[in-house]
């Protein structure tokens, strides 16, 4: 199998949730989500790996979450495990050079993330003890 | 099969829980690893004997030495790094600027808590503040806990200064005096929790074993056993983790709202994690949607792991109140629980109540509603508002239950202005915005270490900061 993307493995889990990728990009983004009725339809993809930001949606069940940024040992990285929900973190493109630099200039790592798998069907594979991957579906 | 009491031998180093290594101010030695080995380490390179055992009479004592003081900030700055560097790389939040409040808030510590400090340990004597720390090992639902005490010398102190000397505001000969008001009090909080002669856990292998054991038969006679994947197991995971993350926002995204304690080891082989989630603390203004759904002070969870299968290999129980585990994914197996209510900060022990697993589910309810209320007014706050408070979460709750405990809150709120920011931090708020100082400069003085300097070592101890420039 080819994976569009891999990263820190959040947790080891036999749970692989699919859905299509929907970038939050900010809090009214998330609130809308959590009101459409239709978060368990998505997987989660946010810039962050804090977890204030997803906070209603980790609540209210979300399947699955792919971050730019952040590790196992962040906040969200923490709270997926207790909510025993899959996150890849750190997230990068495998057909692509581009990693996450702490405290630099990523916003052209963000975007080229952004634009491979917004709106795109996925699936995650969150098996093995380090990294967490990302497969497109159909 | 676990293997995780093999860590416990004292020729074991310990797993590496991470690739990156620390270097801090030992320029031209060996890089430091993460974990175990790590602790061995600097203990090896430490001039004096404060990183060992100590004894009451040296808790006691008013005043570190030089070498003394080195060997703490290099201990603790090491110790950030282990429990802190990998958290580091999760970028902004979308939500709330955690990195410019966290800022404000280490410089707005080192200023102003040596002054309420010292007035507590004036008022109250240097043994209450070793008591206050014991209190800890009768309770639950109490703040004074790993995060919070910790937090008095790692972040007051340690990552204040840092902060400070970052912004070549002071100097590294500058605030010797305060910064030894500072490290004691933690210390005695500390050496009063633990009462072995450590006061961090990554001292002890990770371990926080403070209960008593009255009070932990006292807990493990409300665990409810159950079938990993059953609905009891679900129903508490899911309740776990909901007050988690409730705790976390209350708390402005940070650790202050939860404390484990543990690994206590039970006769059967398993292993206890006793968890207080503060899911309403009163004294911020925004938790009023907490009292709104009827949310209590404090949950705790205690969790009962079965080890043998999981396969564990190690466990730490870090000094900011945090669980890590290898396997990293200890929640499945997770064999039974229970839940106790603390209804407010100072409601007594004896008041403190379990709720049965089955009853969780209205109680969910309440902790969701208040998430999503919660979350729906701070959306709606200023960045600046946000920034705010947030500097207040870490300023005011890392020493408020260790003032609330000794009685003198109330004087550093009328008599101290506890409440105030500082001239100089507010003036800072327009400085660590620029050239990118909150973002990058201070996270990279933290993490690499370089930003601990020593004290000079030829230094008067009671040396303050006397010109400006």
């Amino acid at each position: 199998m080819s994976y569009v993307a891999e990263g820190y493995n959040s947790f080891e889990t036999k749970k692989s949730p699919s859905g299509i990728v929907r970038y939050l990009p900010d809090p009214k983004s998330v609130i809308s989500l959590i009101q459409s009725g239709k978060l368990k339809e998505h997987i989660l993809l946010v810039q962050g790996g804090t977890t204030t930001f997803l906070a209603p949606a980790l609540s209210m069940g979300s399947i699955g979450v792919i971050t730019m940024s952040g590790a196992p040992e962040s906040h969200l990285g923490i709270l997926s495990r207790e909510f025993q929900m899959p996150c890849v973190m750190t997230a990068y493109l495998t057909g692509s050079e581009a990693r996450y630099v702490t405290g630099g200039n990523n916003d052209a790592h963000f975007a080229a993330i952004i634009k491979a798998l917004d709106g795109k069907k996925v699936k995650l594979h969150c098996e093995d003890r380090e990294t967490g991957r990302v497969s497109l579906l159909g | 099969m676990s293997t995780y009491k093999d860590r416990y031998k004292s020729a074991d180093d310990g797993l590496r829980f991470q690739d990156l290594v620390y270097q801090g101010n030992f320029k031209g030695m060996d890089p430091v690893p993460d974990g175990i080995l790590g602790d061995k380490v600097l203990r090896q390179r430490a001039k004096s004997k404060v990183l060992e055992k100590v004894s009451k009479e040296d808790v006691l004592r008013d005043q570190f030495t030089v070498d003394e003081l080195n060997d703490l900030n290099n201990y603790l700055a090491w110790n950030i790094w282990d429990v802190l560097v990998m958290r580091a790389t999760e970028g902004v939040s979308g939500m709330i600027p955690r990195q410019e409040y966290e800022i404000l808030a280490f410089m707005h510590e080192f200023y102003r808590w040596p002054e309420i400090l010292e007035m507590t340990t004036n008022e109250v004597g240097a043994q209450r503040i070793i008591d206050i720390g014991a209190s800890a090992r009768r309770e639950i639902g109490t703040k004074v806990n790993c995060v919070h005490d910790w937090c008095i010398g790692a972040v007051g102190f340690g990552m204040g200064r840092c902060g400070l000397l970052a912004l070549e505001a002071i100097q590294p000969q500058d605030y010797v005096r305060e910064s030894n008001i500072i490290l004691k009090f933690m210390q005695r909080i500390l050496w009063g929790k633990r009462q072995d002669g450590y006061i961090l856990n990554s001292q002890d292998r990770y371990r926080c074993r403070i209960h008593e054991k009255d009070i932990l038969d006292k807990l493990l006679g409300q665990i409810e056993y159950f079938e990993p994947g059953s609905e009891k197991h679900d129903s508490l995971v899911r309740f776990n983790a909901a007050a988690e993350l409730l705790s976390f926002l209350d708390h402005y995204d940070c650790r202050l709202g939860l404390g484990d304690t543990g690994p206590y080891e039970l006769p059967d082989g398993k292993i206890l994690i006793i968890r207080d989630l503060f899911t309403n603390e009163e004294v911020y203004d925004w938790s009023d949607v907490c009292d709104h759904e009827n949310v209590p002070h404090c949950y705790t969870i205690c969790l009962v792991i079965d080890p043998d299968k999981m396969g564990l290999s190690e466990i730490r129980v870090n000094d900011i109140s945090t669980t890590f585990t290898r396997p990293k994914n200890y929640i499945e197996h997770i064999v039974g629980g229970a839940v106790f209510v603390r209804e407010k900060w100072d409601t007594p022990m004896g008041e403190v109540y379990p709720v049965k697993i089955s009853e969780l589910d209205k109680r969910l309810e309440g902790i969701q509603q208040a998430t999503f209320k919660l979350y729906t007014k701070f959306s709606r706050m200023s960045r600046r508002t946000l920034i705010t408070n947030g500097m207040y979460v870490y300023y005011i709750d890392m020493i408020l239950p260790h003032l609330r405990l000794a009685g003198t809150y109330e004087k550093a709120c009328k008599d101290y202005e506890f409440w105030e920011i500082d001239q100089r931090v507010s003036n800072y708020y327009y400085d660590i915005v620029k050239r990118g100082f909150a973002q990058a400069t201070v996270p990279q003085k933290i993490f690499s270490g370089e930003g601990y300097l020593p004290f000079p070592d030829n230094v008067s101890l009671t040396r303050s900061k006397y010109y400006w420039k």
